[in-house]
């Protein structure tokens, strides 16, 4: 730990080049918080007045208890590098101190949206991965979205004494491991990064360039190849003096030899190609020879109690234990060496300042990802070079709680120009379009403050390449907003999340007089979590929509005890559900407006595979440039060209998963009554047909309109709810269904219980679509899809089928249409249908066509 | 040519109406169902000369043999007014000054709504009712005579109420039975004294939607059950809304069944909760005239637009007779209406509608701050003003301040009142931004700006010229050549 004082810590912010904000990422229970904590024990900044007190990341009582992290904390360490080391640094440093503002994430998936938040601030990840299990679905997920913001990662080899000490594996077969693991890895870069690494270069994972670690986070140590690297180093030329850099080259060189297919024949000592040396002799590899076996001696010696062998390896290796620690023995013993030899804090800290990018590096290449506006106005110059005298621009990607029930501090990185306390500033929303005023506001900083782990500290001020916490603003945004005093500045990208809020419960207040209560505690949630939506329905129910179970049941506590303080009534958990078609409309459907003047002709089907989800993911968007949309959706999806030009709107919301598509002819008036139309369209959209549900993956095409010659008897209210009406017997016309969101699991479990797992998947309607095993382990990994409705409870009918052995990790895949004919009583469809109908209090049965449509 | 620009004139005289207009009465019953010789006495009683009789749309085919009754009675002239603008059960004041009436006969159901300008008369159209089978309903309902009751009942069963009293009083010593406020009428030139005010509170006499009920003294109306005559309608739905906490029981003559309400109320409820959020995101508000006879109309339109004004919202009003969704929807501009109209009209279901219909009640809890959302529902749009049950002045202008929080219908940030922090009167300098000039960030303009078509466009040099061709003849419902093609 250091002790600094606020003025201190200011000193070092100013040193942009010496910053590094970084996140640890990584697939749930592979040890991100017990390592982050040997990192904060190491080099964590507390204020003076706050030493003593310890207990960082977790910050929440409920954290503790479940032994799960929430919430990102963020952190900051300082480390100094010693003149050697400075020379590893390629991109430049200003002095030895670094500060490190590290953010520890959830690793479950129902939080990922707290991973999304953590990395749009850092611009290095340490992503940890359990040798053993090796890399899981969510090492995926936050990884691939690390890749997509332009996170540089370096790899940690976590829980090798797992390894060692419960496989016991062979070291040749533990490097196998390794190798495995990094190329999944750089397999996962390669298929999400840009090509040849973008602006960013090559950003895959190397031991020999020391972008990966080894070891173990819970006993505290680790190493890279860099360690041991040196040790040689120091061996073979100990007597001769080199400058830093020399010493640098030489150590590089070592490392080179040190992983991969080299080879070293001892008695030589010389380094081979080919694991046979002169005269047939069997050679072992350099990473087994040279780093695995004089591990693996320690490990056998000490857990052997073979005292004398230890005290040999000790002596030899130049590690003197504290007389507290050579009393111990066993694995408490074997704890205290390996610290001692090979301290996790300096090989991680190492790794972080020198192969991760400071802001200066950083925001060069993440600029154009991160600013809407023009590449060269004075906001984005500004965060191009990182220059704490440009216009402000800031990103609060996040909403802290204070102890101050209702009010937030607006956590976010300053990434151009300098934030300080009472400075008056442009507060735009995510709806804020420049030039406009919605969602801007002109409101002063009341206080900026330092965020560190469960404490905060006031700070005057705060230049960029930083993170800080805002007071004053919290009001003013709802999630996420970019903060400015640029009064041209565009907004900084908003985030997008890899996971959706697909499973919803309704609350109401036990006592019908809190509802206002009730209200206020729902915004105050909405605020608090990135992810979670609070909506009221058209029924008046009050919906808390979250990411899966545990991330609805944190909500729901939260705000129970914090948010609303009032006792709650809760539904069970429901999904939402989608409206889509199956077939193009079986006939030209006609309808006509109020006054039977306006008629309008339509057909719907269903739009292309994939193509909601580009729609999702923003290559085909409504604010494209027009020619590129079309040539994406010629190209890909095989469009027609007039039509790939015709797109009037898509919807519900203007950006939904559905088009309206203008395929007529010569129609006369047809500008005059596309913004109705449109209305129309986003209002039918927002509520299908079936079950008032929101449509997904339908394509609408106005195929004629005739239109009353005289204005006033083709306005508004004549054709919006006739559009409406059109839509719906499009709908009704084109063999409607319901979709259904589906997870994909993935279930680690021994082989024995495997069949448990099939039977339980069975009875939810879930397929199995992967299964494999844990090369080296008896672990198998079972990938399925389940319906996200089958999932409540999966969890605990998985484990009571399998002696608690398997454990799930669920994650929001795609939409699936559920088979069957919504109209049919005989389907279940039909009875979903129905319950939904009956939940929103409208008409249980379908309304019939005819209510559409109209004849000639 | 007048056929190309509206429908021919032939298609409305003929266009049917969704009415279920009753079979004629028989002569024979004429003079006591609607009262023909009270009317006559009243008539007669106060000298009036010019009489307006007002019938709802399905009463219409009894209009003229009741007219000639009382013609031959009086020496009154006689005006049948039909089709009235609003809700038939609202008094058609303005129509009867048309032919310059001294009063008003009105006919058929009414929402009992105070008048202000002429003397008036309610005739309610007795409908039979089953006595003896009311009152068994009401036994097998209430089977503790201790119960504390409240009798409502719908004005047609008016006349049968104190023979049910009479029938259950002996055995129900807490049974309350409701009268009706007929104080403004019968030639009583309307009472100024619009306020009920505050008679609930101390347990003697309510008066909601009409009527009066005087309760127990020290007991509240929520100690009590109602027990409502009647079919299902606006009134006993109104009275639900209102007492949304009373247990509820409905006998329908028409039928002859007694039965137990669900309590659906705190649904609708919710649902109504959902239109005020709807109002608070809203940036334009429209003023529905619903009503030009309900007493103090004027008073509230002016309460509301000053209402929503501070509030940061700019309000237009409208006057477009019976609302219809096409009507509304013609108006794209406005985020919500406010509907202000007698109690039984002014609970529109919003589903239909392209944006959200509220009560003037539902405007004040999202406009006014220090209006608080409580058990309360107000439907009589008269307690929300001065003097009123249920009045809240509006806050301060010094104080309210611009405050900011969370739509949970968009998710998005809202401000409510009015902005204060910088002073941007029209005569005030305003730096000009070089980069974005905006002209106006006024809500209306702001639409017009996000709409794709803005009105005429001259388009010049993208449209080539061509030579005036032949288009097609007749109106867009059938053209003329359409229908040998297509039939």
């Amino acid at each position: 730990m250091v002790n600094f004082t606020v003025d201190q810590i200011r000193g070092i912010m100013d040193k942009k080049q010496n910053i590094r904000n970084m996140s640890v990422i990584a697939h749930v229970d592979h040890g991100k918080s017990t390592l982050t904590d040997s990192l904060v024990s190491k080099a964590g900044i507390i204020a003076s007045s706050r030493a003593g007190e310890t207990r960082f990341t977790d910050t929440r009582k409920d954290e503790q208890e479940r032994c799960i992290t929430i919430k990102s904390t963020a952190i900051s360490l300082y480390y100094e590098l010693c003149e050697n080391d400075l020379a590893f640094i390629k991109q430049g440093a200003n002095g030895a101190g670094f500060l490190i503002n590290l953010i520890d994430s959830p690793g479950h998936v129902d939080f990922s949206s707290e991973v999304t938040a953590a990395l749009r601030v850092t611009d290095g990840a340490l992503v940890v991965v359990d040798c053993v299990s090796g890399v899981c679905v969510q090492t995926e997920t936050v990884l691939r979205q690390a890749i997509a913001e332009r996170i540089k990662p370096v790899l940690m080899m976590n829980k090798m004494d797992r390894a060692l000490l419960e496989l016991q594996l062979e070291p040749e077969r533990l490097y196998q491991t390794f190798q495995r693991i990094i190329e999944s890895v750089n397999v996962i870069i390669s298929t999400y990064g840009e090509e040849d690494g973008g602006p960013m270069g090559n950003i895959f994972i190397d031991p020999v360039i020391g972008t990966v670690g080894f070891g173990s986070g819970l006993h505290g140590w680790a190493f890279t190849l860099k360690q041991f690297a040196e040790i040689f180093i120091g061996k073979l030329v100990a007597k001769v003096v080199m400058t830093p850099e020399e010493r640098c080259k030489k150590v590089e060189d070592m490392m080179k030899k040190l992983w991969g297919d080299r080879f070293f024949d001892p008695e030589t000592n010389k380094f081979h190609k080919s694991s046979v040396g002169p005269g047939d002799k069997k050679l072992s590899r350099t990473f087994v020879h040279l780093i695995l076996d004089p591990i693996y001696k320690m490990f056998d010696a000490i857990m052997a109690f073979n005292k004398d062998t230890v005290a040999a390896m000790l002596e030899k290796l130049d590690i003197k234990l504290d007389a507290e620690d050579k009393e111990k023995e066993g694995k408490l013993l074997l704890k205290a060496v390996m610290r001692r030899w090979l301290p996790a804090g300096d090989a991680l800290l190492q790794m972080i300042t020198m192969y991760l990018p400071s802001p200066v590096t950083a925001q060069r290449y993440r600029c154009e990802l991160l600013y809407e506006g023009p590449g060269d106005d004075e906001a984005a110059m500004g965060i191009k070079s990182c220059d704490s005298n440009a216009p402000l621009m800031m990103y609060i990607s996040k909403m802290v709680p204070t102890t101050d029930k209702g009010r937030f501090y607006a956590f976010g990185r300053v990434f151009s120009g300098t934030v300080s306390t009472g400075m008056k500033v442009r507060i735009m929303g995510p709806n804020f379009t420049p030039g406009k005023k919605e969602d801007l506001y002109t409101k002063q900083i009341q206080r900026t403050i330092l965020m560190m782990g469960r404490y905060t500290e006031p700070i005057e001020d705060v230049p960029c390449g930083n993170i800080v916490g805002l007071v004053g603003v919290d009001q003013f945004l709802v999630k996420t907003g970019t903060i400015t005093t640029y009064e041209q500045a565009h907004n900084m990208r908003v985030m997008k999340f890899s996971v959706s809020p697909v499973v919803r419960v309704a609350v109401e207040a036990k006592n019908p007089s809190d509802l206002p209560k009730l209200v206020e505690g729902l915004k105050r949630l909405a605020k608090s979590d990135p992810m979670v939506q609070c909506i009221i329905e058209e029924s008046g129910e009050h919906i808390v929509c979250g990411a899966g179970e545990l991330h609805l049941e944190i909500c729901l506590k939260d705000l129970e005890e914090d948010h609303a303080c009032i006792p709650l009534k809760k539904s069970d958990p429901v999904v939402s559900y989608r409206e889509t078609v199956s077939e193009e409309s079986n006939q030209m459907c006609l309808s006509k407006s109020p006054n039977k003047h306006n008629r309008l002709f339509m057909k719907c089907r269903p739009l292309s595979d994939g193509l909601a989800e580009d729609i999702e993911k923003g290559d085909v968007s409504a604010r494209q440039e027009l020619k590129a949309r079309a040539r994406f959706l010629i190209d890909k999806h095989e469009w027609d060209s007039t039509d790939a030009r015709k797109i009037w709107c898509f919807g519900p919301d203007g950006t939904g998963p559905n088009m309206l598509v203008d395929v007529t002819k010569g129609v006369q008036y047809l500008n005059e009554i596309k913004d109705s139309v449109v209305a129309g369209f986003q209002w039918a959209s927002k509520e299908g047909v079936l079950c008032e549900e929101n449509m997904r993956a339908i394509r609408y095409d106005v195929h004629d309109v005739s239109l009353h010659t005289d204005a006033i008897h083709r306005g508004g209210g004549q054709i919006i709810p006739t559009a409406r009406r059109v839509l719906y017997a499009c709908q009704l016309t084109a063999e409607p269904r319901l979709m259904e969101p589906v997870y994909l699991v993935e279930i680690q479990c021994p082989e024995a219980v495997v069949g448990g797992i099939y039977g339980v998947l069975n009875r939810r309607r879930g397929h199995v679509s992967e299964e494999s095993q844990v090369m080296g382990t008896p672990m198998f990994i079972v990938k399925a899809y389940l319906p996200v409705n089958e999932s409540f409870g999966f969890t605990a009918d998985l484990r009571s089928n399998t002696g608690g052995q398997a454990f799930p990790q669920c994650v929001f895949d795609h939409w699936q249409i559920m088979p069957g004919d919504p109209s049919d009583p005989t389907c279940k469809v039909f009875n979903i249908v129905t319950d939904i109908r009956k939940r929103k209090g409208v008409k249980e049965s379908i309304p019939a066509l005819d209510n559409f449509l109209d004849k000639m | 040519m007048t056929d190309a620009f509206s429908s021919s004139s032939e298609a409305v005289l003929h266009r049917g109406l969704d009415v279920t207009s009753e079979t004629q009465t028989p002569s024979e019953d004429l003079v006591d169902r609607y009262q023909i010789r009270e009317t006559c006495d009243f008539i007669n009683n106060n000298g009036f000369q010019k009489v307006a009789l007002q019938f709802p749309d399905e009463v219409l085919v009894d209009s003229v043999p009741i007219a000639t009754e009382i013609e031959r009675n009086t020496s009154a002239k006689l005006f049948i007014l039909g089709d009235t603008s609003y809700g038939s059960c609202c008094v058609d004041e303005v129509a009867a000054e048309h032919v310059g009436a001294d009063c008003i006969v009105h006919y058929g159901k009414s929402c009992l709504s105070p008048t202000t300008r002429l003397p008036l008369m309610y005739v309610f159209q007795k409908r039979p009712v089953d006595l003896e089978g009311c009152a068994a309903a009401f036994r097998e309902l209430y089977p503790d005579t201790e119960s504390h009751v409240v009798v409502l009942y719908d004005v047609n069963y008016s006349h049968v109420v104190d023979d049910l009293r009479a029938h259950l009083a002996p055995a129900y010593p807490n049974m309350v039975t409701s009268t009706l406020l007929l104080d403004h009428c019968h030639g009583n030139r309307a009472q100024q004294q619009l306020v009920d005010s505050g008679e609930g509170s101390d347990g003697e006499a309510v008066r909601l939607f009409g009527r009066r009920i005087v309760l127990k003294a020290g007991l509240g109306v929520l100690d009590y059950a109602v027990f409502f005559v009647g079919p299902e309608g606006a009134t006993l739905r109104n009275f639900m809304m209102a007492w949304n906490r009373c247990p509820f029981s409905t006998f329908r003559p028409s039928v002859g069944i007694g039965r137990a309400e669900r309590p659906s109320a705190s649904r609708a409820l919710m649902k109504r909760y959902y239109a005020i959020e709807r109002a608070k995101d809203a940036g334009v508000v429209g003023i529905l005239v619903g009503t030009l006879g309900v007493a103090d109309y004027l008073e509230v339109i002016r309460q509301l637009k000053e209402t929503v004004r501070r509030a940061g919202k700019k309000s237009y009003m409208f006057a477009m007779g019976k609302l219809n969704v096409a009507k509304l929807a013609n108006f794209l501009e406005i985020d919500v209406f406010v509907l202000i109209a007698c109690p039984e009209n002014s609970l529109l279901d919003c589903s239909e509608f392209y944006k959200p219909v509220v009560t003037p009640f539902e405007m004040e809890v999202a406009c006014n701050p220090d209006r608080e959302w409580s058990e309360e529902y107000i439907i009589d749009f008269r307690h929300l003003l001065p003097g009123g049950r249920s009045h809240v002045p509006l806050a301060n202008e010094q104080e309210a301040r611009e405050e900011v929080d969370v739509s949970l219908i968009t998710g998005a940030l809202r401000t409510q009142g009015l902005s204060c922090d910088e002073a941007t009167g029209p005569s005030s300098l305003v730096l000009r931004n070089q980069n974005l000039t905006v002209a106006n960030t006024n809500s209306a303009a702001s639409f017009l700006a996000g709409r794709s078509w803005q009105g005429l466009e001259r388009k010049l040099g993208e449209t080539p010229a061509v030579k005036a061709v032949k288009g097609r003849r007749g109106i867009a419902i059938a053209y003329e050549d359409e229908g040998k093609a297509s039939g």
